[in-house]
């Protein structure tokens, strides 16, 4: 009995998916997918059985209208869901009353009739008060400390009362943290023989207002004396910089001068018969055999030897004068020297109590130098005997400033203007110079 | 073997510390950080091998020691500074919001210690932790005295303000009454810088310097808010030094300040000083009256009263009081006795007449007692009214101009016996000055005239005399005189050294001493031939000269040539026999006789005194050249160097009291003559 199959193989026929359309010459011998249109019908068909092809019903056909809502939702989310809108909820919080306008100047003129109450500002803060406060917290406060007047005495010995004693037995003794040994250690003196620094030194006799004539005299030789040291020293290191200066200079010409002969050597060979020799290069030539020498040579030879002989002549009276200019330096120098010493000898009688505050010694403390002490001297036509004339010498908030420094405590300091500003570099514009001329 | 250390562990590392490194320790700003370091007195310091401490240390690096730095770590200052830090953060926060309101708020309250809760901070702590004893601080007043007296006279700016000017005038006048008060002041000199003054507070020499008025300006190379910090300390002290030094003489401190008066520029006048009186209640006064109204007892009798009945009541109240008040007695009366001189007396019976020491003639701080001194307008009046009432002058007039507080602003007051001036004399006026008549007669005294009956001087005349605890003669200081030179006081002389004040006696040397003698007697010798015959005068007077050369030659000789000179002893017994020769030579041609032999005995004597004295200063020479011979290279050159210049100055010395020697001579003879 033959066995009953289903139909085998695609029942539909052939497709070419590929293939939307039929242009062009070899389209024609395939099939076109249709297959979206048999979906469309098949759709239709379905609609059709199940009551009608919908796009063509009417809306209200296909939608109802729910107004009610789920009523199991409230009771499935108590938490979620809430009663009303937010929008509800603010709205009905608002209040009656007119909110207050937030500008400081109402834009309208119409008002409520009512007349606003002016009230003071109790928390106004003025201008200048304002700056002060900057300035508070910028760190720059009048004094973090009081001054008050003493009310009691300072070094009186302080006994505690027994019952006071006895009451407080119980507790344990607060220990005071004691200070250091290093607290007590005297500060470093800048003198130069390292000795105490008073911090007023007993005032000379030439210091008085109305000096006698020896004591004025001794101080003024003294002072002069430093300061045309000073200018001395001033002025040699002055020429010192003159004649460094100019001996490079002259070695540079001296160089250039070399390099220029050594450009020029073939026409040196001609000089040297003229009888000046170039260190600078030497001849070596081959060696002439000797032979009779003629009376031109003999003469030429003559000549140079002359030539020789004088500028020997002349560099030995050239030296000699340089030897006696010599002289004279050495003689200003000695004279230099003794008068240093007289200087030193001064320094040695009045180093034997204290320091001096006008030798320091050369490494002092902190990052400047200590400013120079003001020259106190009344000059001699200055100098007057009575009182009221007195012009008074020297500053002495300078000098209590130094004097401090000098006895060490504190590190010198120097005031800065200005704070330090970043460098700018000022550069102009080139594009507006580009233009050409007609 | 040593355990092995790692770097950085002990040592100059370990004890001390950068700047830098202290700042961040405790946690305050580099300006806060100084000011703490100048109250609490912490100085700078320097290690001996700096690389040792840190690596990376640069020539201007500054230390201090670890101990000190974690020491501060417990100053309650330190609290304050970070308060001030927090208070500023707030502040700038509150203004960055723009909260002015919040701003002020913040720091108003924190001016408010009562407000905030927040303690109030003083210096008072560290006064004492400073100055453990008052001696030290006494000892360091010189300092701070010159600080505050300065500022005192600083006009006000931004950087000192006129709070801190005003108390710093206030607490140096507060001190000049306690010197007032209790004569203490000693000396005084005006130098070009200004003066100088110095007082001995129990027992310490205390030397401070006043600017002159209105001499002050403003520099740019001075830390003005460094200097404030030292200010704001020494004011610190200087009013518990006050308070000290009024209680001990029985003054309640602070005096009253009269704002009215000192507005006037009344100064010294502004203050009343008030005894602590407990039986009266502090009711009497003693402020500065001029003497006019002056009724209340001596003030040293009102002291010793006061204690009496303080150690009364001490005894019959038991309190914490009564150990301080009698310590405070006790000190005073060992003050007391300590006061009077200790006489000088010989050991052994029969012994030398020792010289006694004397407190000056009569009282100084008496000096200018009885005098009503009268201060012209061109004078500085603070000085001149400071000391003269330091001295005990107790009526000073001044001009109006001058400011409050005078005595009398009257010039033409009768009672004045010194008016100082400081005017010139002008020439035109001099002329008509000499009949005396017109001045008096007319009603108004014109510029350069003078009232009668009182002494006229000009400034430096109260200064001399305060140092030289006498009065000085007036007429030296007359208006229009050239004034003597004003010598500072503070000069100690060396021995030896010239000094005009003394007498001759007491500063020439013994060989000197002997050449004067020889020189007298040589002279009386003349005289004696001037009153056998006048005809040979001058021929003396050229003997004599030759004689003082002779002598002065020797002299030099023997001071060159010291030590090296064995036969100087032979020498200078020719010297002597050849002027013996040279005055019996010299006797012949005159035509008289010999000097007699008496005399030659005395010359002889004192001849070989002399040789003594020439011999002995020749031994102490060679002594001194074998004593420089074990002396270094350097330091014998340098004393060599001393040695020459003291040479030189003993020399200039002999030079100038043999000049003084020469006029009193001359002095003396013009006065004989005339007698």
């Amino acid at each position: 009995m033959p066995v009953l199959k289903p139909l085998s193989g695609n029942p539909e026929r052939p497709q070419q998916y590929k293939q939307p359309s039929r242009k062009g010459k070899k389209a024609w011998r395939k099939n076109v997918d249709v297959s979206d249109v048999v979906k469309g019908l098949e759709e239709v068909n379905e609609q059709i059985i199940k009551g009608g092809v919908i796009a063509e019903k009417e809306s209200a056909q296909l939608f109802t209208l729910d107004l009610v809502g789920d009523a199991a939702l409230p009771k499935k989310f108590p938490k979620h869901i809430k009663k009303g809108l937010k929008a509800d909820e603010i709205i009905a919080a608002r209040s009656a009353v007119a909110a207050v306008p937030m500008r400081k100047r109402s834009g309208d003129k119409t008002t409520d009739g009512i007349l606003p109450v002016k009230r003071l500002k109790t928390d106004y803060v003025t201008h200048k008060e304002l700056t002060r406060l900057k300035k508070v917290a910028d760190g720059r406060h009048e004094s973090t400390i009081e001054v008050v007047d003493a009310d009691h005495d300072a070094w009186a010995v302080v006994e505690e009362s027994e019952e006071k004693k006895e009451m407080f037995a119980f507790l344990p003794k607060i220990e005071k943290a004691k200070a250091p040994k290093t607290m007590h250690r005297k500060p470093i003196t800048l003198a130069a023989n390292g000795k105490f620094v008073p911090a007023i030194p007993k005032p000379k006799a030439g210091h008085s207002y109305n000096p006698a004539f020896e004591d004025y005299r001794d101080r003024l030789i003294e002072e002069s004396d430093k300061v045309v040291a000073v200018e001395r020293k001033r002025i040699a290191d002055l020429e010192a910089e003159r004649v460094k200066l100019e001996a490079s200079i002259k070695s540079a010409a001296e160089a250039e001068a070399v390099e220029a002969r050594a450009d020029m050597s073939e026409w040196e060979e001609d000089s040297a018969w003229e009888g000046f020799e170039s260190g600078g290069e030497e001849l070596v030539g081959k060696a002439k055999r000797p032979g009779r020498k003629t009376q031109a040579q003999r003469n030429k030879i003559k000549r140079r030897k002359e030539e020789e002989r004088k500028v020997k002549h002349g560099a030995i009276i050239k030296k000699k004068q340089q030897q006696s200019e010599r002289i004279k330096q050495i003689a200003l120098e000695v004279a230099e020297a003794e008068r240093a010493m007289e200087l030193a000898k001064v320094v040695l009688d009045d180093e034997e109590e204290e320091g001096n505050d006008e030798e320091l010694r050369r490494r002092q403390l902190g990052k400047f130098r200590l400013p120079e002490k003001d020259l106190e001297l009344v000059l001699p036509d200055e100098l007057q005997d009575s009182l009221r004339l007195l012009k008074p010498e020297g500053d002495l908030l300078k000098d209590r400033y130094r004097n401090m420094l000098v006895r060490g405590k504190l590190e010198s300091r120097r005031r800065l203007p200005f704070r330090k500003q970043a460098n700018v570099k000022i550069t102009e514009k080139w594009t507006y110079k580009d233009f050409k001329l007609d | 073997m040593a355990k092995i250390r790692r770097r950085g562990q002990t040592g100059q590392a370990k004890n001390y510390v950068t700047r830098s490194q202290a700042v961040k320790k405790l946690q305050i700003s580099l300006p806060d950080f100084r000011k703490l370091c100048i109250w609490k007195g912490i100085y700078p310091r320097e290690p001996r091998n700096k690389r040792k401490v840190t690596k990376s240390v640069t020539a201007s690096t500054t230390f201090y020691y670890t101990k000190d730095i974690q020491y501060l770590l417990h100053e309650p200052l330190l609290a304050k500074f970070r308060e001030q830090k927090v208070l500023e953060k707030k502040i700038s926060k509150a203004l960055g919001r723009g909260d002015n309101s919040d701003a002020a708020r913040w720091e108003r309250n924190a001016a408010r210690p009562e407000a905030t809760g927040k303690p109030r901070y003083t210096l008072n702590h560290v006064i004492r932790e400073r100055y453990p004893t008052f001696i030290d601080a006494v000892r360091d007043l010189d300092d701070c005295l010159s600080m505050l007296f300065l500022f005192a006279n600083l006009p006000s700016t931004s950087a000192v303000p006129a709070k801190m000017i005003a108390r710093c005038e206030r607490l140096c006048l507060e001190f000049q009454h306690y010197l007032i008060v209790s004569n203490n002041l000693r000396k005084s000199f005006l130098s070009i810088k200004g003066i100088y003054y110095q007082a001995n507070i129990q027992g310490e020499d205390v030397l401070w310097l006043v600017p002159y008025k209105f001499n002050q300006r403003i520099v740019g190379d001075v830390d003005f808010r460094i200097m404030g910090t030292f200010v704001e300390f020494y004011m610190t002290l200087l009013s518990f030094v006050n308070y000290r030094l009024f209680t001990s003489i029985g003054i309640k401190y602070p005096p009253k300040f009269d704002q009215l008066k000192d507005e006037q520029g009344a100064e010294l006048g502004a203050f009343s000083l008030e005894g602590v009186n407990i039986a009266t209640d502090g009711d009497e006064m003693k402020a500065i009256t001029n003497g006019e109204s002056q009724h209340g007892p001596d003030p040293k009798v009102q002291a010793a009263v006061d204690k009496i009945v303080k150690q009364l009541k001490a005894d019959n109240a038991k309190g914490e009081k009564s150990t301080e008040v009698a310590e405070a007695a006790d000190e005073e009366e060992g003050e007391q006795a300590s006061d009077s001189i200790d006489k000088f007396e010989p050991v052994a019976p029969g012994g030398d007449v020792l010289p006694q020491p004397t407190q000056g003639s009569g009282n100084v701080s008496q000096l200018f007692d009885k005098f009503t001194v009268y201060l012209s307008r061109e004078t500085p009046r603070q000085p001149l009214e400071f000391l003269l009432r330091a001295f005990g002058c107790r009526r000073i007039g001044w001009d109006s101009v001058l400011g409050e507080g005078s005595f009398t602003a009257d010039e033409s007051d009768p009672s004045i016996t010194h008016q100082i001036v400081d005017r010139p004399v002008v020439q035109a006026v001099n002329g008509t000055e000499d009949n005396g008549e017109d001045n008096q007669t007319s009603q108004k005294i014109a510029q350069n005239q003078r009232y009668p009956g009182r002494i006229y001087v000009q400034p430096q005349w109260v200064w001399d005399c305060v140092n030289n605890e006498e009065l000085e003669s007036p007429e030296l200081y007359a208006p229009g005189a050239g004034l003597p030179p004003h010598l500072s006081p503070f000069v100690k002389t060396a021995n030896g050294q010239y000094d005009p004040t003394l007498p001759l006696d007491a500063q020439e040397t013994e060989a000197e001493a002997l050449d004067s003698k020889m020189e007298d007697d040589a002279e009386n010798a003349n005289d004696e031939e001037q009153e056998q015959s006048d005809e040979d005068v001058a021929n003396d007077m050229d003997v004599d000269s030759a004689n003082d050369d002779e002598s002065e030659v020797s002299e030099v000789d023997a001071e060159e040539f010291g030590g090296v000179s064995d036969d100087d002893v032979e020498e200078d017994e020719e010297e002597a026999a050849i002027l013996q020769r040279q005055r019996e030579v010299e006797a012949e041609l005159s035509g008289k006789s010999v000097k007699s032999k008496s005399a030659d005995a005395k010359t002889k004597s004192k001849l070989e005194q002399k040789k003594v004295l020439e011999k002995k200063a020749r031994e102490e020479a060679e002594d001194l050249e074998r004593a420089k011979g074990m002396l270094s290279k350097k330091k014998r050159k340098l004393f060599e160097q001393m040695q020459y210049s003291n040479k030189k100055k003993s020399t200039e010395d002999t030079m100038l009291r043999a000049k003084r020697r020469k006029l009193e001579k001359e002095q003396k003879k013009a006065r004989a003559t005339l007698a």
